[in-house]
């Protein structure tokens, strides 16, 4: 009893200093992926810098959007090369040099132009959000382990009929229910991020979304039945069927068109791998102390009671 | 033995069709629920004039209708056995566990596909008047509605016999069922909306949607028959 207590809060400490240690780390060794590229006129130093970008417009009144860029542009048979000064929908000024205000400028009508061509820089944004991973990853993958350990004693539960299995599977669905409530936030978090919505109407994120449910669905159930062995035979019933949205809600971004991303095989770079593992060997570590103490609090409690109706007596 | 069997599923089947035509009461209040979900329907709708085409959203308002209405009536047909402790006396009686899930299944099943039968030819009544449907494909509705009011009876009818015995036994059974609904619900839907619409791919997508549904259908249907041993008797 004290031995698995001990053990529980050394999983906690130990669990909680790997999963932070492996997502603070990522900051460092892991590196930051780019999340597109942003374009700009001229040539500043940076880290992210990727190098010169060409390119030809296809309408030329989007040669507004590139005021300050170097432009060659073909017009009326004649061809004009130099900084784009002044844009709008229907006319271009192209000069020499815009920082010069005696500088030649020609100005060109948007319609006379045939073909333009516009060139700049090109820098890597940083993705921050990717930084996510190494905690919503592990942590949903926890919650479809614990999900399936409340099936397993739900399943003991009603093989045996031992009141121990119902507060083992009872603790599981507990432990379910924060690991699928953090991922829910993580991965809101990181849609409004990545896709620039809270939330999609995606096959993944629909599936947990009901797993979600399922999991508080359990809760009302057995808060809803008096009698002590039949709320834990329902519960343990309840918890078989539901936990067959799992497998669903896991492997439906590999069966149909989804925008969540998937990893695939050999998808990591090795700082990456390797801090994932350690983020999931820590989030198993919390997961298991979540469990023990939770289970050790319920145990004593146990005592408790039963201490309490012996001395009534 | 297997004569014994088919003998007393066949008498439930008969003790529930004819409790049920005697008091009428789970096909009047399903088929009402279902008329009026049309007239909830009707005004949702209104706002949004002629700038949709009805036949994309039929197959989803439909399943809509089903699902609210086969709640209502999975819940009454449970209740009525537990008040007149008709339940404590199928399972005193030597009839075996999975015979008697079958039987309500089946009973279930009936009533369902009746207010189904009704429901159909209410709504295209009132959505789809004027539309042109490919009849070639409209002839596999039938099917999706069965399977799908297999599925739909068969985890209902566990997860009611569940909700039965709880405090606020409508609202548990709604909590429990929708969210275990929702892959049937998907398949039925792609089905039945591919069915209704038509088009060179409708095929593809209808037995897509049917895979799904039936995929569903013998998961649910073996875990909830393996289950209900033990509920039945909790």
């Amino acid at each position: 009893m004290k031995l698995a207590s001990t053990r529980a809060l050394v999983a906690l400490v130990l669990g909680g200093v790997l999963t932070l240690g492996a997502f603070l780390g990522t900051f460092f060794w892991a590196g930051v992926p780019d999340f597109g590229f942003v374009r700009v006129a001229g040539h500043t130093d940076s880290v992210r810098y990727q190098g010169p970008f060409e390119q030809k417009i296809d309408e030329a009144r989007y040669l507004a959007n590139y005021v300050g860029y170097e432009a060659e542009i073909e017009a009326d048979g004649e061809s004009y090369a130099g900084r784009v000064v002044e844009a709008d929908e229907s006319r271009v000024v192209v000069g020499t040099d815009t920082g010069d205000a005696g500088a030649p400028k020609d100005t060109i009508a948007v319609a006379d132009i045939t073909s333009a061509v516009v060139r700049g820089s090109e820098y890597g944004r940083p993705d921050w959000g990717q930084k996510i991973f190494y905690f919503h990853v592990p942590v949903a993958e926890i919650s479809f382990l614990v999900f399936a350990l409340a099936a397993f004693y739900g399943i003991r539960f009603i093989m045996t009929r031992k009141r121990e299995f119902d507060t083992r599977a009872r603790i599981s669905m507990e432990v379910t229910l924060t690991f699928v409530s953090l991922t829910m936030m993580t991965g809101i978090l990181w849609t409004r991020a990545a896709w620039g919505v809270w939330w999609e109407w995606e096959p993944r994120l629909t599936t947990y979304f009901i797993m979600t449910l399922l999991v508080i669905g359990y809760f009302v159930l057995r808060n809803a039945v008096e009698d002590e062995e039949r709320r834990a035979l329902y519960a343990a019933a309840f918890s078989i069927l539901a936990f067959i949205d799992a497998p669903i809600s896991f492997f439906i971004t590999r069966l149909i068109p989804s925008n969540h991303p998937v990893i695939e095989r050999g998808g990591l770079e090795p700082p990456m791998l390797v801090s994932f593992i350690v983020a999931q060997i820590g989030m198993i570590l919390l997961g298991y102390a979540i469990y023990q103490l939770r289970m050790g609090e319920t145990m004593l409690k146990d005592r408790i009671e039963h201490a309490k109706t012996l001395l009534e007596r | 033995m297997a004569s014994l069997s088919w003998r007393q599923f066949r008498a439930m089947l008969k003790k529930d069709i004819v409790m049920e035509l005697r008091t009428k009461e789970m096909l009047m209040s399903m088929g009402l629920y279902s008329l009026l979900t049309m007239v909830v329907y009707f005004v949702a709708l209104s706002q949004a004039g002629s700038a949709f085409d009805p036949r994309d959203i039929a197959a989803g308002l439909l399943w809509l209708a089903f699902i609210f209405t086969s709640m209502l009536g999975l819940n009454r047909s449970l209740v009525h056995e537990k008040d007149q402790g008709c339940l404590e006396a199928l399972l005193l009686s030597p009839v075996d566990r999975p015979v008697i899930f079958f039987g309500k299944v089946t009973g279930n099943l009936i009533f369902l596909l009746a207010v189904e039968a009704l429901t159909i030819p209410v709504f295209a009544f009132l959505f789809l008047q004027g539309e042109t449907v490919e009849v070639s494909s409209l002839a596999f509705v039938p099917l999706v509605l069965l399977a799908g009011s297999i599925g739909i009876a068969g985890v209902g009818t566990l997860l009611a016999t569940m909700s039965v015995n709880t405090s606020g036994k409508d609202f548990i059974l709604a909590v429990l069922f929708i969210p275990l609904a929702y892959p049937l619900l998907l398949g039925t839907v792609t089905a039945t909306g591919a069915a209704i619409v038509g088009g060179p791919d409708a095929m593809h997508a209808f037995w897509a949607g049917m895979a799904w549904v039936l995929g569903y259908d013998v998961i649910m249907l073996l875990a909830s028959y393996g289950l209900y041993e033990f509920i039945v008797g909790a």
